[in-house]
């Protein structure tokens, strides 16, 4: 293994984690160039920018909130499967907290107006929020507990979670889909400040899960548990706290995918608010060069991976791709990314890599 | 005492069997005892009509879970076997062919999935998750709609009753029966344990998944076929999940992508509540079939209740697969803890070891006791009441005469645009009507028949209502428990704009889609009345 440029060689582009996913968005956005004509078009109206473009990052932040939070947990070698479940948890608790009333059986007639008043909740917002934050919190802390302290396997773990999870979320609002007419909830998924709000939302979570992995020692921890978590628990590192904290800022993670979420919808779907996008963000993270077995992690390159999940589905909508066809094209693009990924091709890279630079 | 201690350390490894046996009849013991009309055996067949299907795949991902993998591409693979199969019987194929095409694209996919997963060293759950959004998207590159089977076949292996000897009269045809497909599951459960049991590629599938899953390495070195075992295992699971699919076709004669929904999460926490340990290596195929019973008896006193709603079924399973992985990973933390004894360190008296297989016993049985008070509490303020109700239905002798399907067909193809049967209710009565396009209705008890005329604009207004509520969506679905004495079951065929869909439900229950009975109230409201019968 000879390296002649250590400045810039072509190995270490291609064995940098963020090399992929931007290969990856950058061939997506390329084929949207020449087949949707206006895909870059981006409009600026009241101060705000509109465009496809934007369009596939605010939807993306869905994806991209519950991608920062499964790195962390893929990372110490687990797998968070109930992050949808608890995405539909998160958007009943806060619709319940803004409108109880309509799982009342006899309404009083001037409330039925209240409710559909724009600025009416039953609790003030920060509430609404703190207490839906605060349930999400705690199922990620029983996910965390099961895997950590009762050594549960993590897969099995979490599906417990996702199995019961739609049937409390069901129970909590009663089988009911609620609406949502409170105005400034509505702002966290379809507001705009320049940029969509979501996309404010998801730098924010990015710069705290940034902060607390890469500027103190937790990030190591993490990436040395999912390596060998028996020789980090010899070496002094208490691995139970650390996939505890993982699977933790998970849960919080999917409860802010919910409320932004159910804020994009102004309901609360329990049955199809978060399906399947557990999978969409464990293939964003995995798009994003984190493997599942555990290991070295990289934020940014999980939100560029659930970019591309979005982008894929973006410009196939624009296609015309029928909706559930799509489920289709995703499948092969997992299995795609997986055969990039595999140590086969990953050998051959290098090997080409070793020509060019000899 | 200490016989039992000896006992339950000879038969340790069947603990978790034990319990899951023990719990399903706790269960249905308990249903029993609160819902008198459960005691009717037909209930308890039905359990076994209404899953035979999920037992099929669960036997089949048994196998997955035993070499440490697992298959979440089941219900995708189900999906596509109804929607294929009824697509290619919409263009004449012959029903056998279909069904051997079906098998072999179900095997296809799971070989392909298993050479991922085996020779690609791709991580099993990756690997079918992508199986599944393919077969999925597979289903609506075939159709976006749901296609109904008109298959005499699939007709006659749906609907046929095979009567079970002791509780049935042969001579009358009737009595109590299961359908050909629980025979079917039966066979592959036998077939599987079998396999498992009593040949070399079973103890391949425990070798692999032994020690947690992380036995792989030695069985290679042990030079067993690790590679083409796994190919074969997820193979096998391709084909199981074909056949279930099969039977799904036959249950609700139609296919559509997104049937089967979620189905996975049903087959996998049966296989782990069958006592089959997801980190792989332990478990019985013979397990699983009671990890399905334990499914069918929550949703059947789910049903029972009425007054709970059936999303508490995935609760109630999602504690107690928690319950079973908890005993699982006690007892696989004893056995690490016996192996470290055994190393080094203080030999503990056999005395002690005795007392303590004792204690987890007897803590097994606890939390049995424990889940049997927490179901007794949950039934016991509706369960008083539906136990008046069903036990004077005992005494007036009403039986639920069964649904005149074939006269509806006929109806159909003879051009009435909805077909409505109402069975049962106090009077026990069994009404059908036909409703025609050009506005004659047309009603029959049994005995007597009645004719009403209403404008053709009707029946057009009444279709349009009734297709408006998502007929022929995915939102109208088949739903079936014993009526209460009051309720009536229902079975309504609607033919428009070149869809014919046939649902089934019972009122006065939480199951049945809400606006499948605003249809009935639509239909109930254009039909005639027949006048009481003295």
């Amino acid at each position: 293994m000879r390296q002649t440029k250590p400045s810039f060689s072509w190995r270490k582009v291609t064995e940098s984690k963020l090399f992929f996913p931007l290969v990856a968005f950058a061939l997506i956005l390329l084929f949207d160039l020449i087949v949707i004509p206006g895909f870059f078009k981006i409009q600026v109206r009241e101060g705000n920018l509109y465009g496809s473009l934007i369009d596939v990052l605010r939807n993306g932040s869905t994806i991209s909130l519950l991608a920062i939070g499964m790195t962390l947990v893929i990372a110490t070698g687990g797998v968070d499967l109930s992050v949808g479940a608890v995405m539909a948890i998160a958007a009943s608790v806060a619709a319940v907290l803004m409108n109880p009333y309509v799982l009342a059986t006899e309404l009083p007639p001037n409330l039925m107006k209240l409710i559909n008043d724009p600025t009416f909740t039953w609790q003030p917002l920060w509430i609404v929020i703190l207490v839906t934050l605060f349930v999400a919190i705690l199922c990620g802390l029983v996910n965390g507990l099961l895997v950590a302290y009762v050594k549960i396997q993590p897969m099995v773990g979490t599906l417990i979670l996702m199995i019961a999870g739609r049937g409390i979320a069901q129970l909590i609002t009663n089988g009911v889909r609620i609406q949502i007419f409170y105005e400034p909830y509505a702002f966290i998924g379809q507001g705009w400040i320049v940029l969509p709000f979501s996309l404010y939302i998801v730098a924010f979570v990015f710069a705290i899960a940034w902060l607390l992995t890469r500027k103190t020692s937790i990030g190591l921890f993490i990436e040395s548990v999912g390596i060998n978590s028996r020789s980090s628990f010899y070496s002094g590192i208490e691995e139970k706290k650390v996939k505890l904290l993982a699977y933790t800022f998970c849960g919080l993670c999917a409860g802010i995918a919910g409320l932004v979420a159910s804020s994009n919808i102004k309901t609360s779907d329990a049955f199809n608010i978060g399906m399947t996008n557990e999978l969409d963000a464990i293939l964003a993270v995995v798009i994003g060069g984190t493997l599942m077995s555990g290991g070295r992690f990289s934020l940014l390159a999980s939100i560029i991976g659930a970019w591309v999940m979005q982008a894929i589905t973006t410009s196939s909508y624009a296609v015309g791709v029928p909706a559930f066809a799509l489920q289709a094209i995703k499948g092969v693009v997992v299995i795609l990314v997986i055969l990039l990924y595999s140590e086969q091709v990953r050998g051959l890279v290098r090997r080409i890599g070793a020509q060019k630079e000899a | 005492m200490r016989r039992i201690g000896a006992l339950i350390s000879t038969y340790q490894k069947f603990i978790p069997l034990i319990a899951t046996a023990l719990l399903a009849l706790t269960a249905y013991g308990v249903g029993a005892i609160f819902y008198p009309a459960m005691r009717d055996p037909q209930v308890f067949l039905n359990i076994f009509r209404n899953n035979a299907y999920l037992l099929i795949s669960a036997i089949g991902m048994t196998l997955v879970i035993l070499t440490g993998g697992i298959d979440l591409s089941v219900s995708g693979v189900m999906a596509l076997t109804t929607v294929a199969s009824a697509a290619l019987l919409r263009e004449g194929w012959n029903s056998w062919v279909v069904i051997l095409l079906m098998l072999i694209m179900g095997m296809a996919l799971g070989a392909v999935m298993g050479g991922f997963i085996a020779f690609m060293k791709v991580q099993p759950f990756i690997a079918t998750l992508a199986g599944m959004w393919v077969a999925r998207g597979l289903c609506f590159f075939i159709s976006d709609d749901a296609i109904a089977i008109h298959d005499r076949t699939f007709h006659i292996l749906g609907a046929t009753k095979i009567l079970i000897p002791g509780l049935s009269d042969p001579s009358a045809k009737q009595g109590d029966f299961v359908s050909i497909f629980v025979v079917v599951a039966f066979v592959v459960l036998a077939a599987a344990m079998y396999l498992t049991h009593y040949r070399r590629f079973g103890r391949t599938v425990y070798a692999i998944g032994g020690n947690e899953g992380r036995n792989e390495q030695s069985a290679r070195l042990m030079g067993l076929p690790v590679n083409s075992t796994k190919v074969l295992v997820y193979t096998l699971n391709g084909f199981c999940s074909a056949l279930a699919g099969i039977g799904l076709a036959l249950n609700v004669m139609s296919g559509h992508g997104l049937y089967a929904n979620g189905t996975e999460l049903d087959v996998i926490a049966s296989v782990v509540m069958g006592g089959t340990s997801l980190s792989g290596g332990v478990g019985y195929v013979f397990g699983t079939l009671f990890g399905v019973l334990i499914l069918g008896i929550t949703q059947t006193l789910i049903q029972f209740n009425g007054t709970l709603s059936s999303w508490w079924t995935r609760i109630v399973i999602g504690l107690l697969t928690l319950m079973f992985i908890g005993v699982q990973s006690v007892l696989a933390a004893r056995k690490r803890g016996r192996g470290q004894v055994k190393e080094g360190g203080a030999p503990v008296s056999a005395a002690a070891r005795r007392r303590r297989l004792l204690l987890l016993g007897g803590g097994t049985i606890f939390a049995i006791a424990l889940v049997a008070l927490a179901l007794s509490a949950i039934l016991k303020p509706a369960g008083s009441e539906t136990a008046d109700t069903t036990a004077t239905a005992g005494s007036t002798g009403c039986e639920f005469k069964p649904f005149r399907q074939d006269q509806a067909e006929i109806a159909v193809e003879t051009g009435a645009v909805v077909t409505y049967e109402r069975n049962g209710g106090p009077d026990c009565i069994d009404e059908l009507y036909f409703i025609y396009t050009d506005g004659r209705i047309v009603g029959d008890d049994g005995t007597n028949k009645i004719e009403k005329q209403v404008t053709p604009a009707d029946v057009d207004t009444l279709l349009a209502s009734i297709s408006d509520l998502g007929w022929f969506t995915d939102e109208m679905y088949n739903t079936w428990h014993t009526p209460c004495r009051q309720c009536f079951g229902y079975y309504v065929t609607v033919s428009h704009d070149d869809q014919i869909k046939t649902v089934k439900g019972v009122d006065g229950g939480t199951d049945a889609p809400a606006d499948f009975l605003v249809v009935i109230s639509l239909v109930k409201g254009v039909v005639p009345e027949f006048a009481a019968v003295p």
